[in-house]
């Protein structure tokens, strides 16, 4: 052992360079002082203040972000702490992308927690704890340390998606999270075994230079090892054959961790998933890219189609997650600089999106945060105006309608996919679009139909068929009221009966939630009327890829 | 491609003993009808008169919490002190300072939780005060989506 250690004494110190990792110091930083605070006061923190400090240290990250952004313009990209980190534009890009999520993420949380009196930091704690994980795997330079950010990312979440204790529902999803989230992560880990078998090494760049330098004659287990990485990257990014807990999970979490599930995980999973297949596996592009357009493809079409006939608004969007991470793939199978920044950009709109449509979801599924049926959207627009103009313009973008982020996320992808020759999957991804286009334009129109216009006809005929009723409000998982003679021919009258009683109950969109809302919206109208913005920003982001 | 036999021959005899355990174990074992003593929970020989207890006490999993927490430590803190002199210097021993400060947080977050408290059970959550028992009961009564309502 003591021949061991005097061999690499060399190696036993390596040079820190704080400042690249300032972003994620600074959120688990405010994670710390959040919970030492907490726990050495008497009585319970005020959830104000836990939010206030997870908004300020998100903010402290995005600035840190975006100082990074500029020290890589100016000087360049570069590699820190023994070529295990590096700080490029594609780093800061996805470390501004996570932290301005936690901002959004930490607000809708605060009015969720207080709409369901739950008090206590963990959730901010775990927010921030998550968040740094997908800001390693934005700035990961080796694949040890994707596998850690994955970790750090995935833990956290699961304990998040279990976060609601009073609903059984909560748990189970957490439960089937974890249990897949760690199948993946293993299938994930002997990927990275494989590959590090045949190459030698597992740091990304050398990677790229093993495989540039050297022509692999048996390549079996180097394939294997990269589809085995595909696979584990396909899970926590829900592309479609490992999709299976998408619709349970985002159904059964509390609805803000849904959207920061469906924000965040997905930026950190498609962040290293870009990096390590366009950077370190770009020769190998003949052979990952049919693989990559069969999973495009099966998302795209079973997220689009699977999503129509989804009465619960939380599973919709589910499968419509499955759907987008289709178009995001899109970008992948490109291949190209400009299939990164589609792919980033894309990225950077959804993100915004999800969160403020599950922002919206938290404040209609009401207290308990379990009556997410469609039904609940009739006529939303008369009780709420403000809500529904804010799912109205969030859903609009995501169906991809021009003066939004969703319309020039879709028209990155598909210039980029277009750009690699992959007509086809631009063919496919496009009629997809259309066929989400429905069913994002019917939950639209639902929120504007008069309320109770049950079996009216042409607009919402699709989604009111009076025999059905009966199921949906067994569905919403706790009794609308006592309805007198429960039985099931009379469960059309009860939901009749139900829909004018839950009109009366007013909504309260808690504060928080509204800044939230106000955020997303501004973020996807404004990014939307000048997208220069951020597609420059993507683009300077990809420019500085390559470090 | 040789080096790979041991693997595949390893591999090949995993398969066989599973397959041949189930296989074996179904064709052997006594084929009668658990008995209400077969099913019976096992208490050293004890006949039991009472059902073991369905719940226990959730502390047990924040001791062992704790526990974890300082194995890890100790995971990290022994292989640290053998090398320290020789190599790692003031910059190991503030990053191993780090370590145990965040270490320690979760030792404080677990005790302000309760967790070394073994008196009478405290409630950390306040129970909501605007939900007595009068307020329930009225609001079963009289609110706008109550039962009496729908009657009407």
């Amino acid at each position: 052992m003591t021949a061991l250690l005097a061999a690499t004494p060399a190696h036993l110190t390596v040079k820190i360079a704080y400042l690249s990792i300032l972003p994620m110091l600074a959120l688990l930083g405010g994670a710390l002082v959040i919970l030492v605070w907490s726990s050495l006061l008497r009585r319970p923190l005020e959830t104000v203040w836990i939010t206030s400090l997870t908004v300020l240290a998100a903010t402290a990250a995005l600035v840190l972000s975006l100082m990074q952004y500029f020290d890589v313009i100016h000087h360049g990209a570069h590699v820190a702490i023994d070529g295990a980190i590096v700080s490029d534009g594609f780093s800061a890009f996805v470390a501004v992308l996570v932290s301005a999520a936690v901002v959004v993420a930490a607000l809708v949380g605060d009015g969720w927690l207080q709409q369901e009196t739950i008090r206590g930091p963990e959730f901010h704690v775990l927010v921030l704890v998550s968040a740094s994980g997908a800001m390693v795997m934005g700035a990961a330079n080796d694949l040890i340390v994707v596998f850690l950010g994955l970790e750090i990312l995935s833990i956290a979440l699961y304990v998040l998606a279990a976060f609601n204790a009073r609903r059984r529902q909560s748990g189970e999803a957490a439960l089937k999270y974890f249990v897949l989230g760690g199948f993946s992560s293993a299938v994930f880990l002997y990927g990275i075994a494989l590959v590090y078998g045949s190459t030698g090494t597992t740091n990304l760049p050398q990677i790229a230079s093993y495989l540039a330098q050297n022509y692999v004659l048996h390549n079996g287990m180097l394939l294997a090892g990269l589809a085995l990485l595909l696979v584990g990257f396909g899970f926590k990014a829900a592309a479609v054959p490992f999709h299976l807990w998408t619709p349970d999970v985002y159904q059964g979490s509390p609805s803000p961790v849904t959207g920061f599930m469906a924000a965040v995980a997905k930026v950190g999973a498609f962040a290293a998933l870009l990096r390590v297949f366009v950077s370190s596996f770009g020769l190998l592009r003949a052979d990952w890219q049919p693989a990559v357009w069969v999973i495009a493809v099966a998302s795209l079409l079973l997220g689009a189609s699977v999503a129509l006939v989804q009465r619960d608004i939380k599973r919709m969007l589910a499968y419509s997650s499955i759907n987008h991470a289709g178009f995001i793939l899109l970008g992948l199978q490109a291949g190209s600089t400009k299939g990164v920044e589609g792919s980033l950009y894309y990225l950077f709109a959804y993100s915004f999106l999800a969160l403020g449509s599950f922002a919206v979801i938290s404040v209609v599924g009401g207290p308990g945060d379990g009556r997410h049926g469609l039904d609940r959207y009739r006529g939303l627009a008369r009780r709420q105006p403000w809500l529904a103009g804010a799912l109205a313009l969030f859903l609009v973008a995501q169906a991809g309608i021009p003066p939004t982020t969703g319309f020039w996320a879709k028209l990155e992808v598909l210039q980029a996919a277009a750009g690699a020759h992959s007509y086809a999957l631009a063919v496919i991804a496009m009629l997809s679009a259309v066929i989400a286009g429905f069913f994002y334009l019917r939950v639209v129109v639902l929120m504007y139909s008069p309320a109770g216009a049950t079996g009216d006809g042409a607009a919402t005929g699709t989604i009111v068929d009076t025999v059905e009723p009966a199921r949906a409000v067994g569905d919403e998982g706790e009794p609308v009221g006592v309805a007198p003679g429960g039985e099931a021919g009379s469960g059309a009258v009860a939901l009749l009966e139900a829909d004018t009683g839950e009109s009366a109950e007013p909504l309260v969109i808690p504060g928080t939630t509204g800044i939230a809302l106000a955020l997303c919206a501004g973020a996807t109208v404004v990014l939307g009327i000048y997208p220069a913005w951020l597609t420059d920003f993507a683009h300077q982001a990809t420019l500085l890829f390559h470090p | 491609m040789e080096d790979y036999l041991p693997i595949f021959v390893l591999l090949v005899l995993g398969i066989l003993f599973a397959s041949l355990s189930f296989v074996g174990s179904a064709l052997l074992a006594p084929r009668k009808k658990p008995t209400s003593a077969k099913l019976a929970p096992y208490e050293c020989g004890i006949i039991p008169d009472r059902e073991p207890p369905q719940r226990f006490p959730v502390r047990f999993y924040l001791v062992a919490m704790i526990f974890i927490i300082f194995d890890i430590e100790i995971v990290f803190l022994y292989p640290f002190a053998v090398i320290y002199r020789q190599f790692l210097g003031a910059f190991g021993l503030v990053e191993v300072l780090v370590f145990a400060g965040v270490v320690l947080v979760s030792f404080v977050y677990l005790v302000s939780n309760g967790a070394l408290s073994w008196g009478p059970a405290r409630h950390l959550r306040p129970a909501q005060p605007e939900r007595t028992s009068a307020s329930t009961i009225s609001r079963v009564g009289s609110g706008p989506g109550s039962g009496a309502d729908r009657a009407a």
